[in-house]
């Protein structure tokens, strides 16, 4: 209709129309309208006196809407104090699920193991501290003050981040943060006479070398004959340690014999790793065999993670052991604690601390065997799927998930309903969920290979272990969906996520094809969850220099009474 | 409308997106008296105010994510209560105005001014709102989008389902009725005073 008034010409002769006024002191006039209106104006009294009174009405109202007639109703002001003390019984929940854990942790894992622990002579350690303190990992104070370096440069970064996180383009801070950490990390090293060897095919430290620092060596084939003073990474398809290593060797090899002598620990993540040489503190591996020779000696303990080891040396101190079968042929000053299948123990096999075995068949324990206990043995129990305590520990689960999925909504809205839209990108989330699945144990499990990484990796284990039940969370908020229909809200999202739950913990409970249902929903969850991480994180395209200044606060303006080239009062 | 001053509160929003409970109540507490009044000035009654102001919050928590930050918030905030405003209203099928069929019928009659100015000049804030909960819901709903929060002419269109261009015959309506209201109330004084 404005459109349909602008178009006339007006004549002096003619008052103007009511809407025509009104929609010239709301400045929706065109400009050559409005100037005819404003002349107008300047002539004809009538039409000034309506336009002055449209004004004033428009005055009134906006005084009128805008009085503060009646107070803040009770029920309101209260919601605010609600809504707070609904966040605290969210917060009471979590704390209440964490404190439950840790105590079911303690009650379940750490006090049994530690009293046995102590049985077997472990010094009243746990397993941590076992792993940590009396393992491969220690290195004496010097590792505590450059653990502590690390813990201060990440903290600073931390805080860097949450400085220039406003300012700054995100990306572009976590370059900063990644290249401050690796600082951090080579800092100690190139403080040191670090030496760096690459050879293509293969490597060889002489037996007349003296290398005065650390060495890094890599190649197809690396052998090493000489003398190191510091410590040894090696990363090669097969190395050779023939030599002296007076600090410690942490190998990334495929096949890693030590023939030689080491003066600190060996730190393994390799297929097999074979020693007949000496190590004088511990040896920690992740490997698919290891064979300790029968003329091998370790100082301190030995902590695997493998296969099938065979332990024929002498081990100084402890052993703490996962895997398939173990075979032990050698003495052990110690004690041993291992989860296996199956536990040979040979004859000429000496153990002057206590055996703590558990696993699936009776260990082979041969009379000529020297044990100072006999072994204290117990039998994995492996539930029936169809007995009544499955089916009710099934029940406890998903409740348990369930809740966990009702924290997790709580807790962070916004970033459970992104990943239930993210889960709709099927492509990317499996693709992404592929790599988190797979990707992030192995980089985990080499990060904790190394003492700066030790807390990072087991970190990103625990986190990528919780994504695991996330991930079903957040599809069963989408397979909700699905059935119940969509919604924005946090309520509805989170009744539907039970429902989704519910189902998918249905599906799953199929024989065979269940197991990999919850694979696939698995993977499709964590790979939904990432992609909403790394949006948080992606760099944020700076918008026009226009639109990046946000308009600045301003309170619900008084009317638009001011006219077009001014209105003249009466 | 925020307390805090004449700044748009991106520090509040961004750590409320993020789940903080204190800015969270920051927020609520800056903005609960003014939507609260845009509710009690659009709906019927003081408790249907109370409960929209609640929705309105309980559904911000929901959208917070979707805020574009180079928008001002109070008046995406605004949006958000107007078009629960009008939902609610439309959901007990309030009786329809009709400026969709005549708004071309609109007699551009020229008022009298004078009386016009005295009808102004002589009502007061107290008495409009009295008046206004008397006008239809579509008029009371466009003079409150428009002369409380301010809301475009588009945005206006936009909640009403109304064409651009009918916005100001929808405003000049329902001032005519506000006026009617207005009048009607100053005789039944009168009246009441003889």
């Amino acid at each position: 209709m404005s459109e349909a008034n602008d178009t006339r010409t007006l004549q002096s002769s003619e008052h103007l129309d009511e809407i025509t006024c009104l929609m010239y002191i709301e400045r929706q006039l065109e400009r050559v309208r409005a100037a005819e209106v404003s002349a107008h104006t300047q002539e004809c009294t009538q039409c000034r006196t309506l336009l002055r009174a449209l004004e004033r009405e428009s005055r009134l109202l906006t005084r009128a809407l805008f009085e503060e007639d009646e107070p803040l109703p009770a029920r309101l002001a209260e919601f605010q104090e609600r809504a707070r003390r609904s966040m605290q019984w969210i917060w009471g929940v979590v704390v209440g699920l964490a404190a439950t854990g840790v105590y079911a942790l303690y009650s379940t894992y750490v006090v049994p193991g530690q009293t046995e622990l102590e049985k077997a002579g472990f010094g009243g350690t746990n397993l941590l501290g076992l792993l940590i303190f009396q393992g491969a990992f220690w290195k004496g104070w010097q590792s505590v003050v450059t653990l502590l370096e690390v813990l201060a440069l990440l903290t600073m970064a931390g805080f860097a981040m949450m400085i220039f996180r406003r300012r700054s383009r995100r990306g572009y801070v976590l370059a900063m943060l990644v290249a401050t950490l690796l600082g951090g990390v080579l800092l100690p090293g190139t403080a040191g006479a670090t030496e760096f060897r690459k050879g293509e095919a293969s490597e060889r430290v002489a037996s007349d070398e003296v290398i005065h620092g650390d060495l890094f060596i890599t190649g197809s084939r690396v052998q090493m004959d000489g003398t190191v003073e510091g410590d040894v990474f090696v990363f090669a398809q097969s190395a050779d340690i023939n030599g002296h290593v007076k600090g410690d060797v942490i190998a990334f090899v495929q096949s890693t014999r030590i023939s030689g002598t080491v003066d600190g620990n060996v730190r393994g993540f390799t297929d097999s790793l074979f020693i007949s040489g000496s190590v004088a503190r511990n040896v920690l591996a992740f490997a698919g065999t290891i064979n300790l020779d029968s003329s091998s000696k370790i100082g301190g303990s030995v902590t695997a993670f493998t296969n099938s080891p065979a332990l024929d040396g002498e081990i100084g101190k402890d052993v703490l052991m996962f895997a398939k079968d173990i075979s032990l042929d050698g003495k052990v000053h110690g004690s041993i604690r291992a989860k296996a299948g199956d536990l040979h123990i040979g004859p000429k096999a000496e153990v002057d601390g206590h055996i703590n075995f558990e696993g699936d068949k009776d260990p082979s324990v041969p009379s000529q065997a020297k044990l100072a206990y006999p072994v204290e043995f117990k039998r994995w129990v492996h539930d029936s799927e169809n007995s009544p305590r499955h089916y009710v520990w099934q029940g406890i689960w998903s409740a348990a998930l369930i809740l966990f999925g009702l924290v997790l909504f709580l807790l962070l809205p916004d970033f459970a309903l992104q990943s239930v839209d993210n889960s709709e990108r099927y492509g990317a989330s499996f693709g992404l969920g592929i790599l988190v699945l797979f990707g992030v144990p192995i980089a985990a499990l080499i990060a904790c290979v190394t003492v700066v990484g030790l807390f990072v990796g087991i970190s990103a284990l625990f986190l990528w272990y919780a994504g695991l039940y996330a991930a079903q969370v957040v599809v069963g908020g989408l397979v909700g969906q699905w059935v119940l229909g969509r919604t924005r809200e946090l309520w509805p999202l989170i009744g539907r996520m039970v429902v989704g739950l519910i189902l998918l913990r249905l599906c799953t409970a199929v024989p065979v094809v269940g197991g990999w249902v919850k694979f696939a929903i698995v993977i499709w969850g964590l790979g939904a969850i990432s992609l909403s991480i790394y949006r948080r994180f992606a760099p944020v395209v700076t918008p026009p220099s226009g639109a990046s200044t946000p308009a600045p606060y301003a309170p619900p303006p008084l009317p638009p009474n001011t006219t077009v080239g001014g209105i003249q009062p009466a | 409308m925020s307390p805090s001053g004449t700044i748009e509160p991106t520090e509040v929003v961004a750590k409320a997106r993020a789940g903080d409970a204190e800015a969270w109540g920051q927020l609520y507490h800056d903005y609960a008296p003014a939507i609260f009044r845009f509710c009690r000035r659009a709906l019927p009654s003081r408790e249907d105010a109370e409960d929209a102001t609640m929705e309105v919050f309980m559904k911000l928590r929901g959208k917070l994510v979707q805020y574009d930050e180079s928008r001002s918030f109070s008046a995406w905030l605004y949006k958000i209560a107007a078009n629960h405003c009008w939902d609610t209203l439309r959901r007990r099928k309030v009786r329809q105005d009709k400026e969709t069929g005549d708004l071309d019928t609109v007699p551009l009659e020229h008022p009298d001014a004078s009386q016009l100015e005295k009808l102004i000049e002589q009502r007061t804030s107290e008495e409009v709102r009295k008046a206004l909960a008397k006008v239809g819901a579509r008029a009371r709903m466009a003079l409150v989008m428009r002369y409380y929060s301010d809301m475009s002419y588009d945005e206006i269109a936009d909640e009403l389902g109304v064409r651009r261009a009918f916005v100001g015959v929808v405003l000049l309506r329902a001032r005519h009725e506000l006026r009617q209201a207005l009048e009607s109330r100053a005789a039944l004084a009168t009246g009441g005073a003889q």
